[in-house]
């Protein structure tokens, strides 16, 4: 090994253009992108900004490298500083080659040629990134008419339709004179997709393509990148947070930390032998979709480090449970990890961490929590929330003075199930399948809802004064998404935990001594007490939104979408914090999430709901090991696993399209229309699906159980709403890749 | 889009009626030019009065209902929106000053909305330079002075130069010399006496599109699209100009059409110090002289005005902005 892409200590001024030569600023030859040495600061109020440290990296062409860490890690910044669309206020040192032509110091003029040419990027957004005023074929064919100004009309036109038919929009001839707003979220990234492999780039940026998306859409936007890699031949940079994303389809992983990228290899090498405690960490903290035996997820304690300090020592150390007086003397450089020189590690104690080192030892994870009610039949417990036949359904009218019905949009058509004490219970379901609407119905507390809600033992038929809505209320409390928004910011955390407190009439005594002890059960400092929701950090101020919550020692605790907003790392301590909440206090959840993988995790039951209704509802374990409906099936096969064996053999469903809008739902069954097995049932089976509506059943237990148990059995905990669970799957909605050799030494 | 045109139309059409016979019962109750009439020298006696009055179609004797009735009958079949206490006919004097608003106030809403959004684009682009800093300072110094004492200011600076020149090169007052025989010299006078008013209405007038179009464009300077853009290969001020500035205008756009009311109906203030016979002066004269009808005329106008200045705002949005196109 020799000091090859070595980085010097943190030191980025000086001598850069002999460091760049000792570091070997010639690439191999055949790299199409090569980054070496790339240091980003802004300038800010408070002083210089150090987003990026010293990132180096070599891209083959064809390859794909995935570039793993949470917000503040730099990840973006070096997106941007390559494609040179940093404002100009940003300091850039270091170089960038695209095919051995120097990037950085172009003017913004001469940088043109490059960008949209040789080098694309897709954004995160797909919602904000097209402008709103032009139709998509002009921006499509903006793109072309830039780099190719000598190309025909009817070229450019020709070649815009085949970009969207190569994205995946249907009838793309029409679409061309659509406008943004007309497409769904998904369809808006295929355009972008298709907007940046326009002119065939080498090298394709895609940073968080699907973070804003649905999972079966992302599932099909990420099976387009695959196909926009095959056609173009281009080499792939995938930005993201998520570290099952990038599993599947990355030959090269760098992950990021404070600015610096703290561990690089083959995909393999950093999901099954990572050698630096934080990707250790970040693969302990995600739950798995497939995994039904539980154990405790990975907590990384603290936060990241403020980049306007460089530190002196190891960036990670102060949250690091390995960390020995050596860490903090200078950043360790990022060094061959274990005899390949492919994986490289930013750790001095990277060759202790090789092997079969336990993760959840290191990081001395929580044990399960056991609750006292683990132990008694779910029958036996008492219910603490039942919902029956509740509906929603908003009318849809037309004219200004005189309103006409033009439809009924069914958002929440006919749902019942019940949360017995100490159970989580989960929904889960695209956006615009009704989740967020059930949650609203079932805090109403109104007698003239369609549907009644029982919460305590209260009924909404009964909830006709402001006293009894007031009980129902305390038996009853919610967290909210987003932590910062949820908080008054002029409160102090005091202020905010005291307020349902003095609701409920406790004196001031008494409110003292319970925040104290909430703060104490959130696993806060209680002398924080007055601080306000600035002074935390995201993961803290979801802690102080749960606090809020169990102020009035609820029964059941809502919780809609609790970490979505939170990064990977802090999520986990979250989650570990629920489950202990829930096992200790005997609490009951309503969970509404849409990451599946959190939702096996923390929940007990399930239920997967599809545009107002229940399609499959059952014990999680059940509902994911065995799912029956075609839906939950697909769902499942969307959710991306950190585990890049598993997820280069596996076969996919991709849905075709969006969530119909609830406006034409169809007659018979709801998603007849994206269904893959209705799709490759015979046209007299197909007609029972489309005029019939499959009610919600039971599923019994194989005849080899019944065998086994040898008396009567009962159903099982499962119940899904198909007419044909065991149908084969439509062929074209199957996705398996077959990549033998996923990339080189 | 006809069609839709067509509906907001009838809509407005509905509207205007309403605010203009409330403007009558409300005039009608409140204005009694009768009053005004008995403190002449010599005192005329109340039946004179009123028998005046009455031939004028403003009989002080019936009930504002039966009064509505009259006038809207009239207006309906005749279209005769009656006459002043002095006898002066309201169809004639309407006739001749809303000619002379229009063009007093045409040529300024012109040149306002042009210069305003030109400055303010030209500003965003050159954002906390020394060029951005002067003319944002300027506009909203023009905020704050109250326009009549703006206006006053440019009048003296008229008069200034006049006499810096010895020469009468401005008319600081008046539409026309009276005399003038037509031909090139009419020609000449009448952009003397144009000059000061629009330069005046204009000077105040374009600050607040200067700040509201910089504002919106920096507020797309940096959007996701604009980086989209750039990302294809446009420089950044391609993108910005290509991209930005269009869905920056959607609501400047939107605040241009509703201001034209503003600026026709309540130009008083230009019409009093630069003695232009508008609208606008009508309007107060006719409140302080118990004039029922010609208020109740000037309302509606206002009215229309505004309806006119909604429905382009509409038009304009369409125009510009694709998401709000009815199918």
């Amino acid at each position: 090994m020799s000091n090859e892409t070595t980085i010097g200590p943190a030191d980025p001024s000086g001598a850069t253009a002999e460091r760049l030569h000792i570091a070997g600023l010639h690439s191999p030859s055949d790299a199409v992108l090569s980054v070496r040495d790339l240091y980003v600061s802004f300038n800010s109020e408070n002083g210089s900004v150090h987003a990026v440290r010293g990132v180096d990296f070599d891209l083959m062409p064809g390859k794909t490298l995935g570039i793993v860490g949470e917000s503040g890690s730099g990840k973006s910044v070096t997106s941007l500083a390559i494609m040179g669309l940093l404002p100009s206020t940003a300091e850039i040192s270091g170089s960038v080659r695209l095919k051995g032509q120097e990037l950085l110091g172009l003017s913004d003029k001469a940088m043109c040629a490059y960008r949209g040419n040789d080098i694309a990027m897709v954004f995160q957004d797909p919602l904000s990134s097209l402008t709103p005023v032009y139709t998509v074929g002009a921006q499509i064919t903006e793109a072309l008419t830039i780099h190719n100004p000598g190309m025909s009309k009817p070229a450019k036109e020709a070649r815009a339709v085949e970009l969207l038919a190569m994205v995946g929009i249907p009838s793309p001839k029409n679409r061309l004179k659509a406008f943004p707003h007309e497409f769904s979220g998904g369809m808006r990234q295929r355009v972008m997709i298709a907007i940046a492999i326009a002119n065939n780039p080498r090298v394709l940026i895609a940073d968080e393509p699907t973070t804003a998306l649905d999972v079966t859409i992302q599932a099909q936007v990420l099976e387009v990148l695959h196909t926009a890699q095959e056609e173009t031949g281009a080499a792939v940079v995938m930005i993201t947070h998520d570290l099952g994303v990038v599993a599947g389809i990355a030959d090269d992983i760098m992950v990021m930390y404070a600015g610096k990228p703290v561990e690089t290899g083959s995909v393999d090498d950093i999901y099954y032998n990572p050698r630096m405690p934080y990707t250790m960490g970040l693969l302990g903290a995600v739950p798995r979709v497939d995994v039904a035996e539980k154990s405790s997820l990975v907590p990384i304690d603290g936060i990241p480090p403020n980049l306007l300090h460089t530190p002196t020592g190891c960036s990670f150390a102060p949250r690091c449970p390995l960390v020995t007086d050596a860490c903090l003397a200078g950043e360790p450089p990022l060094l061959p990890a274990d005899g390949g020189a492919a994986h490289k590690a930013a750790c001095i104690r990277s060759e202790e961490l090789g092997g079969d080192v336990n993760v959840l030892e290191i990081f001395s994870a929580p044990p399960v929590p056991v609750s006292r009610f683990d132990a008694v039949p779910r029958g036996e417990r008492s219910t603490v929330l039942e919902l029956k036949d509740v509906r929603k359904h908003f009318p849809l009218t037309k004219g200004a003075l005189l309103k006409r019905r033009i439809g009924t949009v069914k958002a929440v058509d006919g749902l019942s199930f019940d949360i017995r004490e100490g159970e989580c219970f989960s929904i889960v379901g695209e956006s615009g399948s009704g989740k967020t609407t059930t949650l609203l119905e079932i805090m109403e507390f109104h007698k003239d809802q369609d549907g009644e809600v029982v919460i305590g033992g209260i009924s909404n038929k009964q909830a006709v004064d402001a006293k009894a809505k007031g009980a129902m209320r305390r038996e009853m409390q919610m967290v909210f998404q987003d932590p910062t928004g949820a908080l008054d910011p002029r409160f102090t955390v005091y202020e905010v935990l005291s307020e349902p407190l003095q609701n409920a009439g406790m004196d001031k005594q008494a409110i003292r001594k319970r925040i104290m002890e909430l703060m104490k059960l959130v696993g806060l400092q209680p002398d924080h007490v007055n601080r306000f929701p600035n002074q935390f950090s995201g993961g803290q101020r979801q802690r102080v939104g749960i606090a809020r919550a169990l102020a009035v020692n609820p029964k059941l605790v809502v919780l809609d979408e609790p970490v979505s907003a939170l990064d990977v790392s802090v999520q986990a301590g979250v989650i570990n914090l629920l489950d202990k909440l829930r096992a200790e206090l005997g609490l009951s959840y309503l969970m509404v999430a849409h990451d599946l993988s959190v939702v096996r995790h923390i929940s007990n039951r399930v239920a997967v709901m599809y545009l107002g209704k229940i399609v499959e509802i059952g014990e999680v374990d059940r509902v994911f090991g065995n799912p029956r409906h075609p839906y939950t099936r697909a769902l499942l096969s969307a959710i991306p696993v950190p585990d890049p064996q598993f997820e280069r053999t596996r076969e996919r469903i991709i849905l075709k399209g969006d969530l119909p809008s609830p406006l034409d739902a169809p007659k018979g069954c709801n998603f007849a229309t994206r269904c893959p097995v209705f799709a490759a049932l015979p046209a007299a089976k197909q007609e029972k699906c489309l005029t019939l509506e499959p009610p919600l059943e039971a599923v019994l237990p194989s005849p080899a159980v019944q065998a086994l148990e040898a008396g009567p059995t009962a159903a099982l905990d499962q119940q899904f709403a198909c007419f044909f669970p065991d149908g084969e799957l439509d062929e074209d909605m199957l996705v398996v890749h077959e990549t033998a050799d996923p990339h080189g030494p | 889009m006809l069609r839709y045109l067509a509906k907001r139309g009838i809509t407005y059409v509905f509207m205007i009626f309403l605010t203009t016979s409330a403007g009558y019962f409300l005039a009608v109750s409140s204005l009694k030019p009768a009053l005004l009439e008995q403190e002449r020298i010599p005192r005329p006696t109340p039946e004179q009065v009123a028998n005046s009055m009455r031939l004028k179609g403003l009989d002080p004797d019936l009930s504002p209902w039966e009064r509505y009735v009259e006038w809207l009958t009239a207006i309906v079949t005749r279209w005769d929106w009656g006459r002043s206490p002095n006898g002066a006919f309201i169809n004639a004097e309407f006739g001749e000053r809303v000619w002379i608003s229009t063009r007093l106030f045409l040529a300024a809403i012109i040149l306002t909305l042009v210069i305003g959004v030109a400055l303010g684009v030209y500003s965003a682009a050159r954002q906390y330079k020394f060029q951005d800093r002067v003319i944002t300072s300027y506009s909203y110094l023009a905020y704050i002075v109250p326009a009549p004492i703006a206006y006053f200011l440019v009048q003296l600076g008229a008069i200034n130069i006049n006499e810096t020149v010895g020469k009468r090169i401005f008319f600081v007052t008046g539409i026309s010399t009276p005399g003038m025989a037509a031909g090139w010299a009419q020609f000449v006078d009448m952009l003397a006496h144009y000059a000061v008013p629009t330069i005046a209405i204009t000077l105040v007038g374009w600050g607040s599109y200067q700040i509201a179009q910089r504002q919106y464009l920096l507020d797309n300077v940096n959007a996701d699209f604009v980086r989209t853009a750039r990302a294809k290969g446009l420089t950044r001020n391609q993108a910005i100009s290509r991209h930005a500035l269009r869905v920056s205008f959607i609501p400047v756009a939107q605040s241009i059409a509703f201001t034209i009311p503003a600026i026709f109906a309540g130009g008083f203030f230009a019409e009093k110090i630069f003695a232009w016979p508008g609208v606008g002066s009508w309007s107060i004269d006719a409140i302080s002289l118990q004039d029922v009808n010609a208020a109740t005329a000037t309302l509606a106008y206002g009215s229309v005005i505004f309806a006119i200045g909604a429905i382009l705002a509409d038009f304009a949005t369409t125009l510009v902005d694709p998401r709000v196109r009815v199918q």
